[in-house]
This record gives C-alpha cells, structure tokens and sequence, in this order.
C-alpha cells in the first residue's frame, strides 16, 4: 500500500536553528534515507517546500477568482515536505514514521494512497 | 519551478458522489490539459482523513493518534506537483483545478537548492 507521509514542523521554532541543530538534521535524515533505501521498500524521497509564507491559496467561485495568500489553514506547525513509501500496512508505514527525523521535530501524518484506475462519468 | 497543489475539499459533499471510486471527467480533462502543456509532474488522490494517521516521537515515546493534523472544514484529499514558469502561471492551474470551484487549491512552491 502507498502512503503519503506529511511532514509538518514548526517554521517559528526552526528560525531558531543553530548551524549545528541543521548539520544534525541532515545527518539525521541521511541515515533514514540510507535505512529506507536498504529496506528495499518503494521509496520517493521527501521534496522539501519553501517557507509556508510562500504559500497561495486559490478558490473559483462563479467563474471568479478568489486568490488569498497564505496557507490553506494557520496551524502550529506547518507543512515542510513529504515523501511516499509503499509498505504491507499501516503499522509499517508507522514504524517508518516514528523513525523519520521529523517526528522528533514535529509531526509525520500518513495518508493512504486511493488507487484509482478508472475513468468514469 | 516546481510547485505543489494541495487539494482541499469537503470529504461529506465528495464522498455522496456516485463517481467517487473514478476519476471524474472533469478532473480527466484537467490532467489532460496538463499533460498536454508538459505541466503534470507527478499526483494522487488520498484516502478520506478517517484512514490519516499521526505520528510525533517525544524522547523514547511514539505518540500515535488516529486523524489527520488538523481537523479543517475542507479536509486535504489529492495533490499534484507541477512545473509552471512562475507563480503566476502555478495559479492559472489552480483556477483550472476542478477542486478550486467547490474546495480551495493551496499551492506550495518546492524548495530550490540555493545554486552551488
């Protein structure tokens, strides 16, 4: 099953990071990436996404545009990057979430993957 | 540049559509027109937020609670990275999202490596 994992910290708290905190995070994430890739586990790596300042949310209401910039939703901590992972089930795709640095930081959400094959309508 | 667009929805409304198990034609014709336009990178529909599961690590403990983040009117369901010349040209893809006329497209530019 494929599951796509959310990483989310807290942008406020990392501004704080010293260079030493940041080497530590690479280092981090170079060993769950070097873990994952021996697993031989269907793995994309986590694509990392710019500060959510930099975010735009954009809705279509009678043909109008409603453009807002931002965020969809101001939370504590905010979405960083994400990375799927195909695993049996859920409790594998846990297992990987609690190894991945950013659970220390933060917060990892796993999201099923919905196969669809399909066209209909 | 490459951007995500995250979809958000409302799950209720989604889930009373008989074609919910396909991909609707309205959405067909959107990944078409990005395929076409050489803007479709990568996509993919998610599980409702019932099946979401979250994971934060404290000390020794794995803290494991069932549900998404955050609880939101919309729920995110799908997402797609794209590639689009700018921001500008990210939020004319939104608009043409099927999810922009009844959720919200959130779009999030992917980081760039500062060049070495």
């Amino acid at each position: 099953m494929r599951y796509l994992m959310l990483i989310r910290h807290d942008e406020a708290a990392m501004a704080n990071f010293t260079a030493g905190d940041w080497q530590k995070m690479a280092a981090d994430y170079g060993a769950f990436t070097a873990a994952i890739s021996k697993a031989d586990i269907a793995y994309s790596p986590g694509q990392r996404l710019e500060p959510s300042p930099k975010a735009r949310s954009v809705r279509l209401r009678d043909g109008k545009r409603a453009v807002l910039d931002g965020p969809y939703a101001d939370t504590k901590e905010q979405l960083a990057s994400f990375f799927t992972i195909d695993v049996p089930d859920l409790d594998a795709a846990i297992a990987w979430a609690a190894r991945c640095p950013s659970a220390r930081h933060g917060s990892v959400e796993i999201r099923p993957i919905w196969v669809q094959t399909e066209t209909t309508k | 540049m490459k951007f995500m667009l995250l979809l958000h929805g409302d799950e209720k409304l989604l889930q009373a559509d008989p074609g919910n198990n396909g991909i609707s034609a309205d959405f067909a014709a959107f990944n078409d027109a990005m395929v076409k336009a050489g803007a479709f990178v990568s996509g993919a529909r998610l599980r409702p937020t019932s099946a979401a599961t979250t994971v934060r690590v404290t000390g020794n403990r794995t803290e494991v609670l069932d549900g998404p983040y955050a609880d939101t009117r919309e729920q995110f369901g799908g997402f797609y990275i794209i590639e689009a010349a700018d921001l500008e040209a990210a939020t004319d893809w939104a608009a043409r999202c099927p999810s922009a006329a009844y959720g919200t497209v959130e779009i999030r530019p992917l980081w760039q490596a500062p060049a070495a």
